[in-house]
């Protein structure tokens, strides 16, 4: 009788402790602040109602046509933490209203309708996390990317900028705060999205986007 | 010069357009205050503009633009003067009293020729409503001392027919196309080519202004601000990284556990029997 109380026991101790344990060990979902957070923009003081009596300065440019001109594309991401080093392509939308995505899972995708990383504003990369037939994406390992991991942006003169992510979460696709994510105003940030959560076989897609900020490291120099 | 028919006449599209803009219902409304900007189309005349008897830009030269205006709502007295001229003295090249401004506007005010050559003061009222992901919003407008053109892009006419003082609009995908203006109709080139970039998410405003004796000119006004996001970021079909339900071995461990803990239920059932 002795013996079979302990195999109950045991049992029921393997059965509810081994996904207890995994559960509590497992990485989060997000980490750092959340996106909301991490996205705001600090509030800008609003410029002092004008009288109307008041006239405001006048600026006069030329009004002949330019080419205007264009900072230069990112060329490579890297995450050293995660040994993620990936050639970055110029994406603009797809023809369902998406962002666009480079079709190897190896390459990253840069949204070159927003800001280029540096500029005010959010900088967009993404990539495939996998690809059914390609295997797994330069992106796979986003999903455990730590707050305060590095991410250095090489351009295409070369020239290297770091950042330091601040925060990583699993977002519902269908709650993903575009706008802000897009956002082409405020501090310079660089937003590296992929997919993850739990995989939709019927919709051959995942339910959730990973997304990870950062924010740029003040000596900008590797 | 200018006649006082003039004056009337420039008064004249001034109401109008200042109903114009009134109908105009803005996308980013600013409570107090509306956006203008203007710009300088007459060849060969440099100008003071005053706006209440205020100046409000000296030694205007022709083809510039201001950069836009934050000016309080409200009603503003337009006055242009030779720039050579002692302060707001003399008779006004053109004037309009009691133009509306109202909040939340977003216009040009552009001082150019008419068809006949005269000169004229025409407020547009600048689209800035959101465009999709990827696209680019480009106005043309004829402010040229010249009857009908057609405008063309690639060579293929994109808008045919444009007369003075009116615009069109066309929303197209973003990147740089080599346009012209032609004689409507015609093949005959009145200005350019010309290579012109559409910013994506920005209204690119393209006046086509000037005299047969001054020369034909493009000047180009971008709006920016009007970008959609795109819809949403695909990425991933194999399901690789699907993180919902247990791993194998944890599975496997805890449905041990369970086979186990049945097991000792069975025994000790058995054995207390």
């Amino acid at each position: 009788m002795r013996p079979a109380a302990a195999t109950v026991a045991l049992g029921l101790a393997l059965a509810v402790g081994t996904p207890t344990a995994w559960a509590l060990t497992r990485p989060e979902a997000a980490a750092g602040p959340s996106l909301d957070r991490a996205l705001s923009a600090p509030a800008v003081p609003s410029p002092p109602p004008a009288g109307a009596g008041d006239l405001p300065p006048v600026t006069v440019r030329d009004a002949s046509p330019v080419a205007v001109p264009a900072s230069p594309p990112p060329v490579r991401i890297e995450l050293p933490g995660q040994a993620i080093t990936a050639p970055v392509d110029l994406v603009g939308v797809a023809a369902d209203g998406q962002m666009e995505l480079p079709e190897d899972v190896d390459r990253i995708g840069w949204y070159r309708f927003g800001p280029a990383p540096g500029g005010p504003g959010n900088a967009v990369l993404a990539g495939h996390v996998d690809d059914r037939e390609q295997g797994a994406g330069a992106l796979f390992p986003l999903r455990e990317v730590s707050p305060g991991a590095e991410i250095v942006i090489t351009d295409a003169t070369g020239q290297g900028t770091r950042w330091r992510v601040v925060s990583r979460e699993l977002v519902h696709k269908q709650a993903l705060p575009l706008g802000e994510i897009f956002a082409r105003e405020g501090p310079p940030r660089l937003v590296v999205v992929t997919c993850g959560g739990p995989f939709l076989p019927e919709y051959r897609s995942y339910r959730d986007n990973v997304v990870v900020v950062a924010e740029p490291v003040a000596d900008a120099t590797p | 010069m200018y006649s006082t028919r003039t004056l009337g006449r420039t008064a004249g599209v001034l109401g109008a357009a200042g109903a114009l803009v009134l109908v105009a219902t803005p996308a980013l409304a600013d409570n107090h205050t509306a956006t203008v900007s203007v710009l300088h189309a007459v060849p060969d005349t440099p100008v003071d503009v005053y706006a209440n008897g205020e100046r409000l830009i000296d030694d205007f030269q022709p083809g510039t633009l201001t950069d836009p205006l934050q000016l309080p709502a409200g009603s503003y007295d337009l006055a242009v003067f030779p720039a050579d001229a002692a302060d707001a003295s003399g008779e006004p090249l053109l004037s309009a009293m009691d133009v509306a401004v109202p909040a939340g506007a977003n216009a040009t005010v552009v001082a150019h020729l008419t068809e006949a050559g005269e000169p004229a003061l025409t407020p547009f009222v600048n689209d800035t409503s959101a465009v999709p992901a990827g696209q680019a919003r480009v106005t043309v407008r004829h402010t040229a001392a010249a009857p009908a053109v057609d405008v063309r892009a690639g060579g293929q006419v994109v808008i045919d027919g444009l007369t003075n003082p009116n615009e069109e609009t066309l929303t197209v995908p973003a990147g740089t196309v080599t346009a012209d203006v032609v004689v409507a109709g015609t093949d005959t080139v009145a200005i350019g080519p010309a290579d012109l970039t559409l910013v994506e998410g920005t209204t690119t405003v393209v006046y086509a202004w000037g005299s047969a004796d001054a020369g034909y000119e493009l000047a180009v006004q971008a709006i920016a601000g009007q970008q959609s996001a795109p819809a949403g970021v695909p990425g991933g079909t194999a399901g690789l990284a699907d993180d919902s339900g247990l791993p194998l071995p944890v599975g496997a461990a805890a449905l041990a556990g369970v086979a186990l803990a049945a097991a000792g239920a069975v025994r000790l059932a058995r054995s207390s029997r």
